[in-house]
């Protein structure tokens, strides 16, 4: 088995990022988190932000917003570098943060009055719309909601404000399917205005590809590549070599990111594969040759 | 400014009945002031202890409710700092500036001085509300005053004469200002608490709004040390377990993971932290003067018994946790694993009964109180019955804020009393006599009220609800 190789850059986008990180470092008690994330994140696009569980989604996501501070590098939003939340600029962000703890003690109309009164573009009848459409009522105590209702309550915080950059941490883990629907609906149709960015971390895969996102892989506190999701299909292929004496090493392929010998075949992605030269060695090597679209579910299995 | 109409709006949405009495005391302080032509200069006085003690406490209000308020998640509100800085301005405006004009128009003998500490007073209590250790500065003028109390009040005295008293004040004011908000606005990783039922923060607490607090470097340190001597603790407790299983020792691995922070080193650690800040308080702030052996027993008491309001406040917070305990205890009954845990929790009474002992004995060396020997054997005997209380009561007790607190302090004043009463029995009545009665009545008392709740619990379904704001 071979450990996943690293993937050539994206080419780089006309137009100005509206983030832009360079060798960002973030440690816990010596612990590297982040080694050195270099990301640019081009205007108007769904950023899918794909890793294990303690791959430091989370906290990269923090320390974009300046919610987390850094040990090294610069994080710029919008062109200004970023070193603490605050200032006008925020009326450009919204956030939906992984767990939702403020003001249990505050009833849910209160609460958005509360933030509404920040934002001179707050469109209330969103806010009113989407607080009926997921059946958050207004006079209960956000202490009472429970965590796919709080969940509810943050994204609506988030979005009233018809942010330029919308930043979600695992919005959707704790959202009924019907919720999650809606959600991915609100989200695709504010999108549409131009100019608009969302970043968000998820391991549901389906709503990457319902939102054509491009994917961002985390991996080893480094970011590995950022892809569209068109171009992944198009260039990722499972490619499957068959034979009944098996194989002790992964045969050599040009473009081979994994490879994973199982019984009697050797299952190996490979990006851009050339058919003619995999058919020969399926031929040189008395092997059956299969070639397979993965899915983004299996890309991400793969090469997180 | 709806934002800031918002800001200033939420002490009267947390606190309603606190934040609308404290108007009606600036009220009534600006009444008092402005009344002075015609009822003369005492009711400037009345004014100026009206205001002083109204802004004190309004400020620690507003501390407390910064202290939920500036999460990280705030900050991303836009122009948060600026509209909080406004804010400020209207509760400087009201409290300090709009009663020193008034005062100053009316022609009021050290207006100024009187705005100046005014606004002081705001600034301590802005620090001690958000819970900074800044506001043990203030300790430190006590020390400093108490070594030379006739050269303190003399100074005190040319000071409020000379012209640079209230540039001094403003001085101070601003330093505690901007060092009690510089800490409340920077943003910093935290750290989430060991157990729900320990708190290794001597005092400090959670926010308001549940928000874990902010800890500095020791306190991080120091938690960092308790975690250690729990995890050799729990590592000790689980090779036992394995070497030779026993219901006994499968209860010491329940403890240890119920109470990570009640093993024989992190109890001695915290005795000597305990020790270390009795023993600067009583040395340096009260100068080892006098103190009647009552007095000693009784903050014993209190310093043992300052643990279970956590207790039952970590229990309810621990429920969605303790789920995981039950699939893995696999109970026969959901009696049993109530009892399992009301067993476990059983182990706090001889540490609190011995941790006060041990408080009750540093208060004896450290005052050289007279009859050593009857504090003591007092504070084992109250010491145990007031724990048995104590855990009974949160167990069973109420869940709302306010009906916790009043139980807090029914069983702490109550278990006070009781040591007041038992030093005087065994006085009176002598170790054997006046010891057996009070053991008699107090343990007796205690362990009537544990068995009760016990039961009372275990006829309890378990919950794994999280509890409700």
């Amino acid at each position: 088995m071979s450990m996943p190789a690293p993937l050539p850059p994206m080419s780089q986008p006309a137009t100005a990022p509206v983030l832009r990180v360079r060798g960002l470092h973030k440690s816990f008690d010596r612990r590297e988190v982040l080694r050195g994330i270099d990301w640019d994140v081009p205007a108007g696009r769904v950023i899918g932000l794909l890793g294990r569980n303690g791959a430091g989604k989370t906290t990269l996501l923090r320390c974009l917003l300046g919610l987390s501070p850094v040990d090294a590098g610069t994080v710029a939003l919008f062109g200004e570098p970023m070193t603490e939340p605050g200032g006008e600029r925020m009326h450009r962000i919204g956030f939906v943060p992984q767990t939702f703890d403020l003001f249990p003690w505050m009833k849910v109309r209160a609460y958005l009055d509360f933030t509404a009164a920040f934002y001179a573009g707050w469109n209330h009848a969103l806010a009113a719309r989407l607080l009926g459409d997921w059946q958050l009522d207004p006079k209960q105590k956000i202490g009472e909601l429970s965590q796919g209702q709080r969940q509810k309550l943050a994204i609506v915080r988030a979005i009233a404000p018809g942010p330029d950059l919308l930043v979600l941490d695992e919005p959707v883990a704790s959202l009924d399917p019907q919720a999650r629907r809606a959600f991915m609906a609100e989200l695709l149709e504010l999108m549409q205005a131009p100019g608009k960015t969302v970043i968000f971390s998820t391991h549901i895969t389906a709503d990457l590809e319902r939102a054509d996102a491009d994917i961002t892989l985390l991996r080893d506190g480094a970011i590995r590549f950022t892809r569209p999701l068109g171009e992944l299909r198009e260039r990722m292929k499972r490619v499957v070599l068959a034979r009944a004496e098996g194989w002790t090493q992964a045969p050599a392929v040009a473009g081979l990111l994994k490879a994973t010998l199982k019984d009697r075949e050797a299952q190996l992605l490979v990006e851009d594969p050339l058919t003619d030269s995999l058919r020969a060695l399926a031929e040189r090597e008395g092997a059956s040759l299969r070639i397979e679209q993965p899915t983004l579910e299996d890309l991400f299995v793969e090469l997180a | 400014m709806r934002a800031v109409g918002q800001l200033w709006l939420l002490s009267f949405r947390h606190a309603p009945l606190a934040a609308a009495l404290l108007q009606l005391m600036w009220l009534a302080g600006a009444t008092a002031l402005a009344s002075v032509p015609w009822t003369g200069i005492a009711a400037a006085s009345i004014a100026a202890v009206l205001l002083g003690s109204g802004i004190w406490l309004w400020s620690m209000l507003l501390g407390m409710d910064l202290r939920g308020l500036c999460q990280p998640d705030s900050l991303l509100l836009p122009g948060f700092r600026r509209r909080l800085a406004w804010t400020g301005l209207l509760h400087l405006l009201q409290w300090v500036l709009l009663p020193t004009a008034l005062g100053l128009l009316l022609g009021v003998p050290h207006a100024l001085l009187a705005g100046a500490l005014v606004l002081l007073l705001g600034a301590f209590g802005l620090a001690s509300g958000s819970e900074r250790y800044l506001n043990l500065l203030v300790w430190a003028l006590f020390v400093l005053a108490g070594w030379k109390p006739g050269l303190a009040t003399q100074a005190a005295l040319v000071l409020a004469a000379s012209p640079w008293a209230v540039p001094l004040a403003l001085l101070l004011a601003a330093l505690l200002l901007r060092l009690a908000l510089r800490d409340l606005l920077r943003v910093e990783d935290r750290q989430i608490d060991s157990s729900p039922l320990e708190n290794t923060q001597l005092g400090r607490s959670r926010s308001a709004d549940g928000a874990p607090a902010r800890r500095g470097a020791v306190g991080r340190r120091l938690l960092r040390l308790f975690d250690a001597t729990a995890q050799r603790a729990m590592a000790r407790a689980l090779a036992r377990y394995r070497a030779r299983p026993s219901a006994l020792r499968r209860m010491v691995l329940v403890r240890r993971l119920l109470l990570p922070h009640d093993n024989p080193q992190a109890i001695a650690l915290r005795l000597l932290l305990v020790a270390a800040l009795v023993s600067f308080y009583v040395v340096a702030v009260m100068h080892r003067q006098h103190f009647d052996a009552v007095m000693v027993g009784a903050y014993a008491i209190l310093l043992g018994l300052a643990r279970f309001p956590r207790l039952g406040q970590g229990m309810r917070r621990m429920r969605p946790n303790l789920a995981d305990l039950y699939l893995t205890l696999a109970p026969a009954t959901r009696a049993d694993y109530q009892k399992t845990l009301t067993d476990a929790l059983l182990v706090l009474v001889p540490i609190t009964a011995l941790t006060t002992v041990a408080y009750t004995a540093l208060g004896i060396v450290l005052t050289h109180a007279t009859a050593p020997w009857r504090m003591l054997l007092d504070a084992l005997v109250v010491g145990a019955a007031a724990s048995l209380v104590a855990l009974a009561v949160h167990l069973i007790g109420p869940e709302g804020r306010l009906g916790r607190a009043l139980v807090d302090i029914a069983v702490t004043l109550g278990a006070m009393v009781t040591y007041w009463g038992g030093y005087w029995l065994l006085g009176a009545l002598g170790y054997a006599l006046g010891g057996g009665a009070l053991a008699l009545v107090t343990l007796s008392f205690g362990i009537a009220v544990w068995l009760a709740a016990q039961r009372e619990y275990q006829h309890r379904p378990p919950c794994f609800d999280a509890p409700l704001a």
